[in-house]
């Protein structure tokens, strides 16, 4: 199963590093594939510093996709935390 | 030519070394010494059969790092979420597949070593993130380069070390400490450290006092003079390190932190009590400290709160002033930590003793300072350079919605001055507003009581701000008009004084008649003969070191209520210091028999 969805970046200092081992942490727990698109690039959530080196900053659009059974669930996981205004 | 005393048999005396003493208490153990040289990655050419090889060796470098923060991780308490998760996130590093993947790539394409291999792949990163704008997720390549470090030390052979040896007590010495080898430090059994750099306000300096460690530091050469094993005796206070102690001397220091390790061990009782008197008085108990990297002590301390967060640090770290977002992330930490405690953050206290001399425009002000202490500082160097005081309360404002902030301003000796600050307040948050910043409500905006015109005139500060603060370390100096740096009036710097008495409690009474809290930061609230005086009367708040406050919890607990105010009334009708210290000789033993008959 695949899902998608664009998210507005929510956090005060963009996807930095606890963002990114957390979204790490939610393709662990459902066992899906996470990616991040933006910018014409699309990188693996796995990856830490490829998620960190597509630089988001708050107010940033970033599409998301989640490849695996439960799809839908991990992505709304996912977007609550890429769009939590209270992410330090 | 021989000399006389080498003809007896006597062991020759025991080597010393002098260092900066940071962090008091003496401790003898054996060290563990990190030599962490920059590690120059060399070139080899493998031959082919030796490739699968060198990829184990670099795997295996990789594994035994994660398999030190997982140990790491657990050793850490629970309540250090914020340390969990920079441990986390260095775990996804290890992982990452542009270091494992990249550098085992390059090893089988490139027939190269490890070492090689994995520099070439970091500065692949180092590229990407040198590209990036955004200036806080940029220098997240620090953290990479930590990460990489400890595969750089594990491939070389060294470094495979835990900072402590199993249930062995351990000083460590090194050049000096990142800020993540001090999380280590709290889950090691170090009772001591050594540096080859660094001064009074070092990183390690900072985090020794804060865990209440003794620790020595800028003593040249340490790494080289001393080996993983060595036996010394390290004096805090003093900066003396001896080297081959007498096995005795070595043996009553240890006996002699026996029985301190038995006071730690009484006093841990208190960290999870409230702090209050026998007879259900509050008075909230809070840490002073300058630092992200304290806050596990605080927090493992168990104070109320932060009573005073010295803002100064992050100034002085950089060539430049920290910039708006770089605050809002420490501000943001520290108010989330600490939540639901309040955190009260001094602005910028420059001046004085700590200069700003990096900054653009103020080497030729600071130049002509010929009396620093009474010169541009504090409050006043914030509304002279008034760019750097917005962006300080800007980015304390748009972090105050994680947490309960209170804003403190330093040195204020006229209510005019006062009004200007609360005046730029006003025009910041317009501002925020504008910019759609949501803001939380009660923030609260109170002054330093420091200087004795304020004490003269608190009944008027304390209409038009929300708490009092009284620094009673620049107060006496001020007062007495004594400069406790000089050698030859020091003696005459004297927390008893009764002007000084009567000025705390001058400001107490202004700020409980207009309803606002009044709280004490300054050595007299970690002072044991002090604090019953203080707490009788009737301060709101005592804000000390973190390693203090369960002793200062314990007294606290002993103490009935009326007894402090008798007690405070007794030292304030004293006419000189020797009286009122005389005074607490004959009470204090009956009012609290564990904190002084010892």
């Amino acid at each position: 199963m695949r899902a998608e969805k664009s998210i507005l970046v929510g956090g005060i200092r963009g996807i930095h590093g606890r963002v990114a081992t957390r979204l790490a942490g939610i393709a662990d727990r459902y066992g899906v594939r996470l990616f991040l698109r933006h910018d014409g690039k699309t990188v693996e959530c796995s990856s830490i510093l490829d998620v960190l080196a597509l630089a988001l900053v708050r107010g940033a659009t970033v599409g998301l996709l989640a490849e695996g059974p439960r799809a839908e669930s991990a992505l709304a996981a996912a977007a609550d935390i890429i769009n939590d205004q209270d992410e330090a | 030519m021989t000399c006389p005393d080498q003809q007896d048999n006597r062991p020759p005396p025991a080597r010393a070394l002098q260092g900066i003493g940071v962090s008091p208490g003496i401790v003898a153990a054996t060290v563990v010494v990190f030599k962490r040289r920059t590690v120059r990655a060399g070139w080899h050419h493998l031959p082919p059969d030796h490739i699968e090889h060198e990829v184990d060796r670099f795997a295996g470098a990789i594994k035994a790092a994660g398999d030190e923060l997982l140990l790491l991780r657990e050793k850490l308490a629970d309540d250090l979420a914020d340390a969990l998760s920079i441990i986390d996130s260095h775990l996804l590093m290890l992982k990452d597949k542009m270091i494992v993947e990249r550098t085992i790539g390059i090893i089988r394409h490139k027939n190269v070593n490890a070492e090689w291999a994995l520099a070439q792949a970091l500065s692949e990163i180092k590229e990407r993130f040198d590209r990036i704008d955004d200036s806080y997720i940029r220098e997240r390549f620090t953290d990479i380069k930590h990460v990489a470090d400890r595969v750089f030390g594990l491939l070389s052979g060294r470094e495979h070390q835990p900072f402590a040896g199993e249930g062995q007590a351990v000083i460590l010495v090194a050049n000096d400490f990142s800020p993540e080898d001090t999380l280590r430090m709290q889950a090691g059994n170090v009772h001591g450290f050594l540096t080859e750099k660094g001064g009074v306000t070092s990183h390690t300096a900072i985090v020794a006092r804060a865990l209440g460690l003794p620790a020595v530091v800028g003593l040249e050469h340490a790494t080289s003079l001393l080996t993983t094993g060595d036996a010394i005796i390290l004096d805090g206070g003093s900066g003396q390190i001896v080297l081959d102690p007498a096995p005795e001397e070595m043996r009553r220091v240890q006996e002699e932190n026996r029985c301190d390790g038995l006071l730690a061990d009484e006093l841990a009782r208190y960290i999870h009590l409230s702090s209050e008197t026998a007879d259900g008085v509050a008075v909230r108990l809070s840490a002073n400290i300058e630092t992200l990297a304290e806050l596990p002590a605080v927090l493992h301390f168990g104070s109320d709160g932060i009573g005073l967060f010295r803002s100064e640090l992050d100034y002085f770290n950089n060539r430049r002033p920290p910039n708006e977002e770089q605050l809002v992330a420490i501000y943001q930490q520290l108010l989330a930590a600490m939540s639901p405690h309040p955190v009260t953050v001094r602005t910028l206290d420059v001046g004085g003793d700590k200069f700003l001399n990096r900054f653009p425009g103020n080497k030729a002000w600071l130049d002509r300072e010929r009396n620093p202490a009474l010169g541009l500082r504090s409050i006043r160097f914030s509304l002279y350079e008034r760019e750097i005081f917005r962006s300080q309360l800007r980015a304390l404002f748009r972090a105050s919605v994680h947490g309960r902030l209170r804003i403190l301003l330093p040195l204020v000796s006229a209510p005019a001055e006062l009004r200007q600050a609360k005046e730029i307040v006003a025009e910041v948050l317009a501002e925020l507003a504008e910019n759609g910043y949501s803001v939380a409500q009660g923030v609260e905006l109170g002054i330093m009581v420091e200087v004795p015109s304020a004490v003269v005139m608190a009944d008027v500060f304390a209409a038009e701000v929300d708490f009092f603060a009284i620094g009673t370390n620049d107060l006496i100096q001020f007062s007495l008009a004594i400069d406790r740096g000089n050698q030859y009036v020091a003696h005459l710097y004297e927390p008893f004084h009764p002007a000084v008495l009567r000025m705390i409690r001058q400001t107490v009474e202004a700020g409980h008649a207009c309803n606002i809290s009044v709280s004490l930061c300054g050595e007299m609230a970690s002072d044991p003969l002090c604090v019953p005086v203080l707490l009788g009367m009737g301060l709101d708040e005592l804000s000390m070191r973190p390693a203090v406050v369960p002793r200062i919890r314990r007294l606290l607990r002993h103490c009935r209520s009326d007894e402090l105010r008798q007690i405070s009334r007794q030292a304030l009708q004293c006419g000189d210091s020797d009286q009122v210290r005389d005074m607490l000789a004959r009470q204090l033993p009956a009012l609290c028999p564990k904190e002084f008959y010892q």
